[in-house]
């Protein structure tokens, strides 16, 4: 698997409140990508939730009569796939999945990343050591045993190919929320919240994960693309997406063998699949820049 | 150094048990096993199945399976893989060169490639160069590595003729510059990836340098700029470098195995998949073994040369 | 993963769709050579061979072949080194005549082969054959060779028939006896698929579970082993000794390309020679016939692809509702739109080719009317959603096959739509084959299959082990009864058709088997398998062969014209 992000942000402790106004929200306008891909998203995110109910054409309809039919070339605008289904209201269908795929996948690594990274960086000794060895050996798999493995022990449906990415990218944003606390444990302000008797829970909520909360929300950003391109990757091994539910990975899955006849069916959903996670790296990019307060320095 | 390096030692040893516990277990839970594909068949009895799961001693409970293969590993016994009946050490080597022919040259490439966007991206920040450099790296890392691959074979093989459609080499001809010839279209999908990741390494590694005191004393100095750069700044900016090299070691080998599997390259990314999907439980244990040590290893290595490169890294675990 | 595009295959050994070795004694034709061209290439007066073995061929497989020992487990893709490496005493040619191979003539009770009613068996065997290192070929190989696939801790695929073989006597360095436990007619056509395997070679290593013998086989076949790289290619030479025709091509390479798209693409591109076993996807079948320079040819095969139920299911137990369904199956569009119309549209278990095959059975049509009728008659309610409910079941249920083959999955959501229509509700539930073919499917875990299957024991028509009611073995049956049959006519059906050696009685008891079938469908028939294979112009030889497990069966005598 390629192009995992989150292990190549660099994240330094970061304390910068996210407000409108803030210079940090300055600097992520001025980042020109970051505002492209911003833009790319909550577009595709708008076409993909109400694109389908504007076209006439269902996603699931077969009209076999009208299959291969080429891009531009009839009532239907990007064409019709090998069962005469409209090409763009699968697109479109298939960006809901995918995205709500990299959404979710992102929630719940981000979760259990957090959770873990946060208690294995708070208790120091036994459990914060076999917490983070724990996420070593996770890491010591190859990505792909994981996914082959875990996907033949369930059934292939949306929930649990987010399980199934989430399981797979959790460990490097533990990582980066381990370091995180680990370094602002010592800070005053957590010493004396320790100090004045605050439970541990409250130390760890309250003073702790707002202040680690920039690389958090970059990994998330970087997460969501890692996950859609992770969907993509398991449909290409046959463990995607059940039909006829549409993705953006079965899409192009489906179109290999049509590649000289149809080269549409794949360039589609590929450009579809590239834009996204592009936008969500952009996104991601400029995040890092604008919550990184070195920047602030001349 | 050596209680260091023994504690490290041991901290490794301790993860080679987690991750085969862990890989064990979830190998034998799956659903389906190696005898599916006899099932499949159809010409074998239930009868004989239930026979040759019972002389594989698969029906055996799970631990007392693992503790067997435990036992056979500490004393340097792979095992026998169920589909070739070959030792899973000799499986592996036989597909280690592929993969390392195919990784080494496409990561020569990205990093030669990589450092000089990057560097160039770094010391003219914000430029036109820059910014394509830095959106060409984004898009490369957001294109789904088979798709690009379909389409370098739609391309320069279906379209052109100009790249054969996959395969090592030619069957019967195995020269250097068919050899060549074939590495061309999986090299470019393997280096556009890594390349991008090179170069963003690079750049901000470059960048952190370029803004600590003694290049500015030296530019102050009226030290060229060229020297700078190159003396200087490049030699500091590489120790960073040193760091990822050594976790790009497990890759090296483990293979790229969605590129391997659109090109049909013959490497241990194939042998892994096609190993998985037969459920050829002692290869896979093996590759995966192989995969956790070279992870350890990469990581061990990394540390070790970082702080030979820069002793004032103290090394505290 | 291997991609196979052709719905035939999954994902990494394909649904068994291609099981030549169900097919011996069909008789009709050989080459159907579907095209022009490939029927032309065969009549033409082809030029004589070379006088010693000159070339090579590569032959691409999407499959790799990994077992070497003939006797040990293996799928059908490793038969193309073992039929190459080894020699069985007998074998069977395309219209299904067996053929003398190590021995000199195949035993009957004619010439006295076989005696006491089945019981005695003895065979002469060649003389001057040599295994590839030069050691004589003597009856005490095949002795050990029998005795081995009964040996306890050997892994032997199979012990069907062999396990009813006793008092093995070798009577002369070229003719052996044994006799049968009881009287066992299939064993002829077993052995035709038995290799025999070299005493003097693994009678020394101490298990020959993991003598070197099974990683660098010596036989007396054609060819000799070469070298392996494995995950790519596997190299034969030529055997200069060799006791039959040939051979002619000085190498042979058989070539691994995972992916049925990459290996079409390479057999255009001129890599491989020829491809073969899963063989061209269907939808690159009208492109392929187009190519210069290649013959493109439509395969005999006897497999079937049916929609096999489990009837245990709470709504697929119930009759009208398998006739509903069957009738709401656009065969056509499947057939025409899918597969290209490479298929032929099939009522019945027994292929088209079989003496046995019923062709008078009732024609399925495309109804929803009808289909819509049965159901409303059997009590099945329209509800809210659109789904029909009886006494609180829901008609639904999910329909599996191996992933990856996305032909079939275009099948899958066609058939979907339609049930649709007449108030079923269909899911897709496909998983990779390793799981598909666990116990999902040896233990009747599946709520319904699309397979390519067949439904016959090695040489025969009979499809006790099939439809018989003790054949489930997920009621600790011994079969294959994985939809989970019983019907008592069928049973008695199946027993009378076993205990006649009258081909004529056996005939009408099958045919009214096929009736019952047809009526009661235990198994949605959708159609016969037309694979297509292809080869490079100019290749002299290549012969598809309806009873052989591949067709490189006799590449012994392959040569090119030059």
């Amino acid at each position: 698997m390629s192009a995992d992000l989150t292990g190549v942000a660099e994240i330094r402790t970061a304390a910068s409140p996210f407000f409108w106004n803030s210079p940090g929200f300055r600097r992520f306008r001025q980042h020109r990508l970051a505002v492209f891909g911003a833009v790319a998203i909550v577009a595709m995110t708008l076409a993909c939730i109400f694109g389908p109910m504007l076209l006439p054409y269902s996603d699931t309809f077969i009209d076999i009569r009208q299959r291969f039919a080429p891009p531009f070339s009839g009532p239907h605008v990007l064409g019709t796939d090998p069962l005469g289904r409209d090409i763009l209201a699968r697109l479109l269908m298939a960006g809901r999945i995918s995205l709500a795929v990299g959404f979710s996948a992102m929630l719940i690594s981000m979760a259990t990343g957090i959770c873990i990274g946060m208690i294995a960086g708070f208790y120091e000794g036994a459990v914060g050591a076999a917490l983070m060895r724990f996420v070593d050996a996770m890491l010591c798999f190859p990505s792909i045993f994981l996914l082959l493995a875990i996907s033949a022990l369930i059934s292939p449906s949306v929930p649990s190919i987010v399980m199934l990415i989430a399981m797979t990218s959790w460990m490097e944003v533990a990582r980066v929320v381990e370091a995180q606390i680990k370094s602002l444990r010592t800070r005053d302000y957590v010493v004396a919240a320790v100090a004045m008797g605050a439970s541990n829970g409250r130390i760890m909520f309250r003073q702790l994960l707002p202040n680690a909360i920039a690389p958090i929300v970059v990994a998330a950003t970087l997460n969501v693309a890692h996950a859609i391109l992770a969907e993509s990757y398991i449909s290409f091994l046959g463990y995607g997406i059940q039909p006829p539910t549409p993705s953006w990975g079965n899409m192009l899955e489906n179109a290999q063998s049509y590649l000289t006849s149809a080269p549409w069916l794949a360039i589609l959903p590929g450009a579809a699949i590239t834009l996204a996670v592009t936008s969500f790296n952009f996104v991601g990019d400029g995040l890092r820049d604008a919550l990184d307060p070195r920047m602030d320095l001349p | 150094m050596s209680t260091f390096l023994v504690r490290r030692l041991l901290q490794a040893l301790v993860l080679l048990l987690i991750v085969s516990m862990i890989g064990f277990a979830i190998l034998h839970l799956a659903p389906g096993g190696p005898l599916s594909q006899f099932a499949a068949g159809g010409d074998m009895t239930q009868a004989d199945l239930d026979r040759i799961a019972e002389q594989l001693g698969l029906n055996r409970p799970l631990p007392v399976q693992y503790a067997e293969w435990l036992w056979r590993m500490l004393r340097g016994d792979w095992g026998l893989s169920y589909r070739d009946h070959q030792p899973v050490l000799h499986i592996i080597a036989s597909h280690i060169g592929a993969t390392l022919e195919l990784m080494l040259t496409s990561t020569l490439l990205a990093m030669l490639l990589g450092a000089w966007v990057g560097i160039l991206g770094a010391v003219k920040r914000y430029s036109v160069f820059d910014s394509l450099a830095t959106i060409g790296a984004m898009i490369a890392l957001s294109i789904p590595t088979f798709w690009f691959g379909l389409v370098i074979i739609y391309v320069f093989s279906v379209g052109l003729g100009w790249l054969p459609a996959g395969n090592r080499y030619t069957v019967g001809d195995g020269s250097v510059l068919n050899r060549i010839h074939h590495l061309i279209g999986p090299c470019i999908v393997l280096a556009l990836v890594s390349t991008a990741v090179w170069s963003r390494y690079m750049r901000s590694s470059m960048l952190e340098v370029v803004n600590q005191d003694y290049i500015r004393t030296a530019r102050a100095k009226g030290v060229p700029e060229r020297q700078v750069l190159l003396r200087h700044a490049f030699r500091n900016a590489l120790l960073p470098m040193i760091t990822i090299t050594g976790l790009h070691v497990p890759t090296l080998l483990s293979g790229a195995l969605v590129t391997e599997t659109v090109f049909t390259w013959p490497g241990m990314g194939r042998l892994f998949l096609d190993s998985i999907s037969y459920r050829d439980y002692p290869t896979v244990m093996g590759i995966l073994m192989f995969t956790a040590v070279l992870v350890l290893l990469g990581s061990l290595i990394a540390d070790l040369l970082y702080g030979l490169a820069d002793p004032r890294i103290a090394r505290n675990g | 993963m291997t991609k196979h595009s052709d719905g035939t295959t999954g994902s990494a050994f394909p649904m068994p769709a291609l099981h030549r070795r169900h097919i011996l004694a069909l008789g009709a034709g050989g080459l159907l050579a579907a095209s022009g061209f490939g029927a032309s290439a065969q009549t033409k007066p082809a030029p004589p061979p070379p006088a010693k073995p000159t070339g090579q061929v590569v032959v691409g497989l999407s499959q790799e072949p990994t077992a070497f020992n003939p006797l040990m487990p293996g799928i059908e893709v490793d038969e193309t080194v073992w039929m190459q490496v080894f020699n069985t005493m007998w074998l069977a040619d395309p219209q299904g005549n067996l053929m003398p191979d190590l021995a000199t003539e195949v035993p009957s009770e004619a010439n006295g082969g076989i005696s006491e009613g089945g019981l005695a068996w003895k065979v002469k065997l060649r003389e001057g054959i040599t295994w590839h290192d030069g050691t004589p070929f003597t009856a005490e190989d095949v002795k050990y060779t029998l005795e081995l696939i009964n040996a306890p801790g050997f892994k032997s695929r199979t012990r069907v028939g062999h396990a009813l073989v006793k008092d093995i006597v070798v009577k002369g360095p070229h003719e052996i006896s044994w006799r049968m436990e009881k009287a066992y007619a299939p064993y002829l056509a077993l052995l035709s698929n038995t290799f025999i395997v070299p005493k003097h070679l693994l009678e020394k290593a101490s298990d020959p579970n993991t003598a070197p013998f099974n990683g660098a086989p010596v036989g007396t076949g054609p060819f000799k082993w070469g070298q392996r790289t494995p995950g790519d290619n596997i190299t034969l030479v030529a055997n200069e000794r060799y006791h039959g025709k040939g051979p002619y091509l000085e190498k042979a390479v058989l070539k691994y390309v995972p992916d049925q798209t990459a290996l079409y693409a390479q057999f255009r591109t001129g890599q491989v020679d020829l491809i073969i076993g899963t063989g061209i996807p269907a939808n690159f079948y009208a492109e392929a016939v187009k190519l210069p320079g290649r013959k493109i040819v439509k395969i005999p095969n006897a497999s079937l692809e049916i929609l096999m139920p489990n009837l245990e299911h709470p709504a697929l137990s119930e009759k009208a509702v398998r006739q509903a369904l069957y009738a709401s199956i656009n065969k056509q569009a499947i057939i025409d739109v899918i597969f290209y119309g490479l298929h032929k549209p099939t009522e019945s278990f027994a292929p088209q080719e079989s003496w046995a095959y019923n062709p008078n059975l009732p024609q399925q049509s495309y109804d929803l009317a009808k289909a819509n009728k049965l159901l409303d008659d059997a009590g099945w309610k329209r509800s809210g959603s659109g789904t029909r409910m009886k006494n609180g079941v829901p008609l639904e249920f999910a329909v599996s096959t191996t992933t990856g083959a996305s032909l079939r999955e275009q099948c899958q959501q066609l058939m979907m739509q339609d049930w649709q229509q007449v108030g079923v509700s269909m899911k897709i539930n496909n998983m990779p084959a390793a799981v598909i073919w666990g116990e999902f499917y040896t233990r009747s875990k599946f709520q319904s299959l699309l397979v390519g299957t067949a439904f016959r024991t090695v040489i025969d028509p009979d499809p006790a082990s099939r439809f018989a009611s003790d054949a489930i073995p997920a009621k600790s049956g011994s079969g294959a009864n994985q939809m989970q049959w019983q019907n008592a006519e069928v049973d008695k059906l199946l027993k009378e058709g076993q205990e006649t050696f009258d081909q004529e009685k056996r005939k009408a008891v099958y045919w009214k088997l096929q009736e019952i079938v047809r009526e009661e469908l235990p198994i949605l028939p959708i159609y016969q398998y037309v694979p297509v294979e292809g080869y490079k112009e100019g290749l002299i030889g290549y012969e598809p062969n309806i009873n052989a497990r591949q067709n490189t069966w006799n590449m012994g005598s392959w040569y090119w014209a030059r």
